[in-house]
């Protein structure tokens, strides 16, 4: 399994294995109920109010933990990377790097959300806070989840004699859809008018 | 010392002896069949007898919970009975899902673990929403304002306890993927995140009395609820097969087990 996944480099092949695709799948049409709610039942109820309050968000915060989970998925695109080509303590640096990187995204949206509860501004406060209270912590329960994984696949890089490499790669599509799943959001909270 | 030891090598030559032994997975099948029993049996006691499930609206008056109460009270009733004769099957089916968990290569603190979150969780999940209505029936004619709360205590820990269901989610994906035997399908291990994570937002409902976060809504309740359903329906199917593979030099004859 594994020799065939280390030399799928050059072969047309679906990275990680289907269980983790059936995953992603189900995982984006989880969150599309979640942007379904939030821009046909409440937004477009109220647009005036949703626009006033995204105005007290912070698109400077915003952005940076976009750069930040950019950043942390090329580093798992090179662990994965380096993996493949067997060179498994390099993979396992890589890893460290983008699980850092996530923990940086969390004390970032720690930050902002404490921001945001001195001002006055909690889940209650009205809709759009609401929306952006659930939405922001189910994604970063989900970056947990990711930092588990991440450890699991560091454990496995560093004491496994042949690391399963379908489940680096799963763990790599799983990183990249929590840094999808961001984009969409800093997209719809954030930036949309 | 030695009597011991010949006594204790006797028995062992009688278990291989016995026809019993031939069928050494009954326990476990009896433990499985005990699933759709209990599950369906579970949907009528909450479904139909309860009325719990679909959660009656937060934002009824408090007139309007008084009349619900008295139109339901014989069947909220006969629900908690029900209820409490036929929980002891949640836990056949939790006793089957840990013999499978501890052929796995993981901790034995996983499976143990796994047992205690959903213990846990069925005190708010299964217990105390249907004694809460089931008291409010009791005397359907007291305080309307005592039976309003018992009306909100009921549903509060009905839907807001989903949260509890989540510790038992997760300790389960973990388990399957640190599992090298692939005991279960992996695939369940991804499903159960999705029930982590949909269990997780029912946390909401404690604020909001209507919209998506109420405890009737889209995504607090029925999002959680529908891939609960699913996710159980995969899980006994993953059962099924998981007794069925199992070799049979892995199992202890049933005097000893």
């Amino acid at each position: 399994m594994s020799d065939q996944a280390i030399d799928a480099g050059t072969s047309r092949r679906l990275p990680g294995d289907a269980d983790i695709w059936v995953f992603v799948i189900g995982d984006m049409l989880i969150f599309s109920a979640y942007f379904a709610a939030y821009l046909f039942v409440d937004r477009i109820r109220d647009h005036a109010l949703f626009f006033q309050a995204q105005q007290q968000l912070s698109q400077n915060l915003g952005f940076c933990n976009t750069l930040i989970l950019l950043t942390s998925s090329l580093f798992v695109a090179l662990g994965v990377h380096a993996a493949r080509l067997a060179d498994f303590r390099a993979a396992s640096r890589f890893l460290e790097l983008a699980g850092a990187s996530g923990i940086i995204f969390l004390f970032v949206k720690a930050y902002e959300w404490y921001t945001k509860l001195a001002s006055g501004l909690t889940i209650s406060t009205n809709a759009f806070f609401m929306h952006y209270y659930v939405m922001t912590g189910v994604h970063v329960v989900h970056v947990l989840i990711g930092l588990t994984f991440l450890t699991i696949l560091w454990r496995e890089l560093r004491g496994a004699a042949i690391p399963r490499m379908e489940l680096v790669e799963a763990g790599g599509i799983y990183w990249h859809m929590v840094d999808f799943l961001w984009f969409l959001i800093f997209a719809l909270l954030y930036l949309m008018r | 010392m030695s009597n011991t030891l010949t006594a204790h090598a006797a028995t062992e030559t009688t278990n291989v002896a016995t026809p019993v032994a031939t069928n050494r997975k009954l326990d476990q099948w009896i433990c499985w069949w005990s699933l759709p029993i209990f599950y369906n049996l579970f949907g009528l006691i909450f479904v139909y007898l309860g009325k719990l499930m679909p959660p009656p609206k937060p934002g009824l008056t408090t007139s309007e919970i008084v009349t619900f109460i008295q139109t339901n009270a014989s069947s909220m009733q006969v629900a908690w009975v029900m209820l409490t004769l036929s929980l002891g099957f949640a836990s056949l089916s939790s006793g089957l899902i840990v013999v499978q968990m501890k052929r796995m290569s993981v901790s034995p603190v996983l499976p143990y673990a796994y047992l205690a979150a959903l213990a846990v969780a069925a005190v708010p999940g299964c217990l105390l929403c249907t004694i809460m209505f089931a008291l409010a029936a009791f005397r359907p004619d007291r305080d309307p304002e005592i039976i309003a709360l018992l009306y909100d205590m009921g549903l509060l820990s009905f839907v807001g306890s989903l949260g509890c269901f989540a510790t038992q989610y997760m300790i389960f994906a973990i388990a399957i993927f640190l599992d090298k035997n692939r005991i279960f399908p992996r695939w369940l291990g991804y499903m159960s995140i999705w029930g982590a994570v949909t269990e997780m937002v029912a946390a909401p409902i404690w604020i909001f009395k209507d919209g998506p976060y109420a405890w009737d809504g889209l995504i607090s309740f029925y999002l959680g609820t529908i891939i609960f359903v699913v996710w159980e329906y995969f899980l006994v199917a993953s059962l099924f097969k998981a007794i069925k593979q199992q070799p049979l030099e892995e199992l202890t004859p049933p005097c000893s087990v």
